[in-house]
């Protein structure tokens, strides 16, 4: 079984502590992704971590704000820099305006590929450019992005062909024509399914869509179910 | 890095300016074109051109034959930009896109994607599908058009397999894209028959030609592409375990003959052949052929040419004479001279 749980943000917007606590009643979620997708939650999440009990997650990874709106990009790679070395820290490229800043990250920083609201990372091709600027940077793949630039999925196998041995973990919903990070639906499954098989057994899934508490359970069975790993 | 047809160029000593200049009026134009409609950046649309823009051949007289590719939910709001593109379009090209209305309009991806061939298929529908593949660009968000490329293929490639052979060898020729590329080439030489009965032969002359050389190189492209499973694939495609990806990579080698002008992928396959003979034959006829709709006097004079006369008319019949020379190239090239081709025509081109 591959571990499975949500990004505290997709269970409640800005509040991660309420994200990790929706989460703690299941026993199949064992893997979180704490969110400060707003540049504003960075430094109160930083601060609380030592107090977070994560004991029962036995996979741990941040992603960092999506832009850069009220820090500039040196404050957030110093907050950044306080996590525990062994998270991954999933990274949207366009905040990466300094690269020789982020490679010092090394393998901690994790690039995620984007959706086609966004000018880079979308593509193989500018996938590839990224990873020569930085070269020991692992990789979260973004299925719902990743099938918004391309519904057919061959550009996501390609992706997992080409970036297989960076692959950190998934990031997991279906994603509406504005962005929006929604359950997965009927032609979402079927075009996830087809990529499953490329998937290590044991990559984490990080569940991004935006269910109410009581879909959680729901949504954890129909990701499991599309990502079943081949035994 | 040079093109294929630029290696011809050097192979036979030649100069084909008009192919060239054709080439760097297109560019000049669609990077216009595209600064133009920079602030119409869309997420869920496409402004696409096809046409001679399409294809890299440009001339002076050029008009641009565009459409507003959606493929996302519907909004009233596209209409208004549609209007709003037009008027950008026509501030740099002149020229009107013509009565059809085949252009200047929303396409839905829908039914591009799902009215492939059926009753629902029209002409049109057919048209736009098949120029999409073959001779189309992205003026905004080519990301958009990529996508709907990629499910039109997935439709013929993915989606449409034959019963597996007892062999187990996996069918490389897309059948159903090949039919609908021999179908519409059929239809355009069929409809150019029905306009000119409809328009009492009105611009005769020059829909003539056109169907001569870029109707026709339309119609190479297309077999080109579904041949590209045998032309142009890596060898670790048919290594591939999974039929799955298999279908999908090789819907994937030919997305990526979209982005190749009929002209360069053409090029590409005579290179093949070391034949200097029939790279002469196709293209400087073809040169022939653009350097005419680049002069706007010989251009008016195919416009205006009654077919009673056209023999006596030097303009067409020049046009005509390297129309011939253009097919006699293809047919060896098809025929005699490439390793591949014959069979692949005589296999699955046919019955």
């Amino acid at each position: 079984m591959r571990p499975i749980g949500f990004s505290t943000g997709a269970l409640a917007k800005g509040d991660f502590a309420t994200g990790l606590l929706l989460q703690r009643v299941f026993v199949q979620i064992d893997a979180v992704e704490l969110s400060a997708l707003r540049d504003g939650e960075l430094a109160g999440l930083v601060d609380a971590i030592p107090d977070l009990d994560l004991s029962r997650f036995a996979y741990v990874s941040f992603h960092a704000p999506s832009r850069l709106q009220t820090l500039d990009e040196e404050t957030v790679f110093e907050l950044l820099l306080r996590l525990p070395e062994s998270w991954p820290i999933v990274v949207h490229p366009e905040i990466l305006r300094t690269p020789a800043l982020w490679r010092e990250l090394g393998r901690r920083l994790c690039l995620e590929n984007m959706d086609n609201r966004k000018t880079s990372g979308r593509t193989l091709d500018e996938l590839r450019q990224l990873f020569d600027a930085f070269p020991e940077a692992t990789f979260c793949l973004d299925v719902g992005h990743a099938r918004q630039i391309d519904p057919t999925m061959v550009s996501a196998i390609l992706m997992l062909r080409e970036f297989g041995e960076r692959l950190r973990q998934l990031h997991v919903s279906d994603v509406g024509p504005r962005g929006d990070h929604l359950p997965l639906g009927a032609t979402a499954r079927s075009a996830f399914s087809r990529i499953a098989a490329y998937i290590a057994d044991d990559c984490p899934l990080i569940i991004e869509s935006i269910v109410a508490a009581e879909q959680i359970e729901r949504e954890i069975e129909t990701v499991s179910s599309v990502f079943a790993s081949e035994q | 890095m040079p093109t294929a047809i630029e290696l011809l160029e050097t192979r036979l000593g030649t100069d084909w300016s008009a192919i060239r200049r054709a080439r760097a009026q297109t560019e000049s134009l669609v990077g216009d074109l595209s600064s133009a409609l920079v602030d119409l950046h869309d997420a869920a649309f496409s402004v696409v051109v096809t046409g001679s823009l399409g294809r890299g051949e440009a001339t002076e007289g050029s008009d641009a034959d565009w459409v507003l590719l959606v493929d996302g939910p519907s909004d009233p709001a596209h209409a208004l930009l549609v209007r709003e593109i037009g008027t950008r379009i026509s501030n740099l090209v002149a020229k009107d896109v013509g009565p059809t209305g085949t252009f200047g309009d929303i396409v839905d991806s829908h039914q591009l994607v799902h009215y492939i061939a059926g009753t629902r298929d029209s002409n049109e529908n057919l048209t736009r599908r098949i120029l999409l593949l073959s001779e189309s660009r992205a003026l905004t968000n080519p990301l958009v058009r990529e996508r709907v490329i990629r499910n039109v293929l997935a439709r013929y490639v993915v989606y449409d397999r034959s019963v597996q052979s007892r062999s187990g060898r996996r069918q490389v020729i897309p059948h159903f894209l090949l039919n609908d590329v021999v179908r519409y080439w059929r239809t355009m030489a069929s409809d150019y028959a029905s306009k000119m009965w409809e328009r009492r032969r009105q611009g005769w002359g020059i829909r003539n030609v056109k169907l001569r050389f870029s109707r026709k190189l339309l119609f190479i492209w297309g077999l080109l592409a579904s041949f590209a499973g045998e032309l142009f694939a890596p060898p670790e495609l048919r290594q591939l375990e999974k039929d799955d990806e298999f279908y999908l990579r090789l819907a994937e080698l030919i997305r990526e003959l979209t982005d190749v002008t009929p002209l360069d992928l053409l090029a590409r396959v005579v290179l093949e052949t070391e034949d200097n003979d029939i790279a002469d034959a196709i293209f400087t006829s073809y040169d022939q052929f653009l350097a005419v709709l680049a002069d706007n006097e010989a251009r008016m004079k195919l416009e205006a040419v009654r077919f009673e006369e056209s023999l006596d008319d030097a303009t067409y019949a020049s046009l005509r004479d390297a129309s011939q020379r253009f097919r006699e190239g293809v047919t060896r090239l098809f025929f005699d001279a490439h390793p591949a081709l014959k069979s692949l025509v005589r296999d699955f081109g046919v019955f």
